[in-house]
């Protein structure tokens, strides 16, 4: 049900991603998440189009995070921050952050060779049903997403929606 | 990697020692046996350094696509999809703290770059993850995809129909046109750094490498960087004389700015080797 990769560049790093529908908590859950209290990151799928749009952030926070030089101050806010094309902190939590309305989460989580992972720790958590990622793409709010990303016309033309926000989203630095 | 990386450092320090001292005595005169003396360990040092270089990338199914003078290119997965990285090599030649700023501006320059394509709707790989640290990049893998120098190549070679060259010449010529419309400078361009997405016949071209890209509006710019394109075509492919003229000529219909750039390219013709600069 749930989704699993291996960082390759940190060996031992593993990210997985949950995802609830039918949420009824997510205002809680969001308090729980300023607070810090949630190991995890809990991001709005409306804004997320794939699977390897979230392996791209996280890789780029776990990176940041090993180097010493986030932006944000914990790593699951660095993967919010990251999924973000521009460098605005606030902006990102805000769109790709869970609202108190929202009826669906991904849950990331992050996890080191050391540490063990709590599955039904965050599930539990959660009042929702999680389900299987392969229904991420009928959350996706695909309008919206182009108008964050900014994508252009001509740019549809010569790849898919998310080659340019991934494009985006690993160049925001240097420019 | 942070091991290899102090260990580099600790070499790198070690030179900047040796040079100090053969600066100082060239200076006073006695350069020759003091610069001979400390040339000695220095290169032996260098010579070890070679091996003290960035390890390959832990990706899974890695292979060494090639090294070139700038980068070494892996393929592999990253992320669960085919990737290439490509890994800078340190010039030890040089000073570090210079050759640690270009290789961080190179690597900026080329991430910017291939974003700017893609806004602008050029065909170019998507950017996966920028490493600054090592100032390495991650790019999109084409899977498939063969140089446009090997196409070429093997079109002549099967002796096959040449009209394809031709018209693949004038979409090489559009695709140039659509970049220096957007005031982007490739810096490298030859046939080897324009891919061709397979199914070839359909000719969807990719332009890669733009390590040695930059932006810029003048004509001068983009004259010199067709006459590298030039250059580089009619010395590797040969008769492709008519081949060029083609590409050229639909440079000049797609570009709005291509005027000026057609004239500088006839300057910039006159100028270069072996050339008699007689007004």
């Amino acid at each position: 049900m749930d989704l699993t990769h291996q960082l390759e560049l940190f060996p031992g790093c593993s990210v997985t991603l949950l995802l609830f529908s039918h949420v009824k908590n997510a205002a809680a859950l969001r308090k729980k998440a300023v607070e810090g209290s949630i190991e995890g990151a809990l991001i709005n799928p409306a804004m997320i189009v794939d699977p390897f749009q979230i392996l791209v952030a996280a890789n780029k926070a776990v990176h940041l995070h090993k180097i010493g030089k986030m932006k944000t101050r914990t790593l699951y806010a660095e993967i919010i921050f990251s999924l973000s094309p521009n460098n605005n902190i606030s902006d990102a939590f805000k769109k790709f952050g869970i609202s108190d309305s929202d009826t669906a989460v991904l849950v990331v989580l992050v996890v080191d060779r050391e540490k063990t992972v709590n599955l039904e720790d965050i599930a539990s958590q959660v009042e929702g049903q999680q389900v299987s990622l392969d229904e991420l793409p009928q959350l996706t709010d695909t309008a919206k997403v182009k108008k964050m990303y900014k994508v252009t016309p001509q740019e549809e033309k010569i790849g898919t929606l998310l080659d340019s926000i991934v494009c985006r989203m690993s160049t925001k630095d240097v420019l | 990697m942070a091991a290899a990386e102090t260990e580099a450092g600790g070499l790198r320090s070690g030179m900047a020692g040796a040079a100090g001292p053969a600066v100082d005595e060239a200076g006073a005169g006695a350069g020759a046996g003091a610069g001979a003396a400390a040339a000695a360990p220095a290169v032996d040092e260098a010579g070890a350094a070679e091996e003290a270089e960035a390890p390959p990338p832990p990706l899974p199914g890695l292979q060494l696509v090639q090294q070139g003078a700038e980068a070494r290119v892996y393929r592999g997965l990253f992320l669960g999809r085919a990737a290439v990285a490509k890994l800078r090599i340190p010039k030890r030649y040089r000073h570090p703290a210079l050759e640690e700023r270009l290789s961080r501006r190179r690597t900026a320059q080329e991430a910017r770059s291939l974003l700017r394509c893609r806004r602008a709707g050029i065909s170019a790989p998507v950017v996966y993850f920028v490493d600054y640290v090592t100032n390495s990049i991650y790019l999109e893998d084409i899977v498939g995809a063969i140089t446009v120098q090997d196409h070429i190549n093997s079109v002549q070679q099967s002796g096959n129909d040449t009209s394809s060259l031709l018209t693949l010449a004038e979409k090489m010529g559009e695709l140039l046109a659509r970049m220096h419309d957007e005031d982007l400078i490739h810096g490298d361009l030859t046939t080897s750094n324009i891919l061709l997405r397979p199914p070839t016949e359909k000719l969807d071209l990719v332009l890669i490498d733009f390590g040695l890209s930059f932006i810029s509006g003048l004509p001068e710019d983009k004259g010199v960087d067709l006459y590298v394109l030039e250059k580089a075509f009619l010395s590797t492919h040969p008769d492709t004389e008519t081949m060029f003229k083609a590409l050229l000529k639909t440079y000049a219909a797609t570009s709005k700015k291509s005027g000026p750039v057609i004239k500088r390219l006839d300057e910039v013709r006159l100028r270069g080797r072996k050339r008699s600069m007689i007004g």
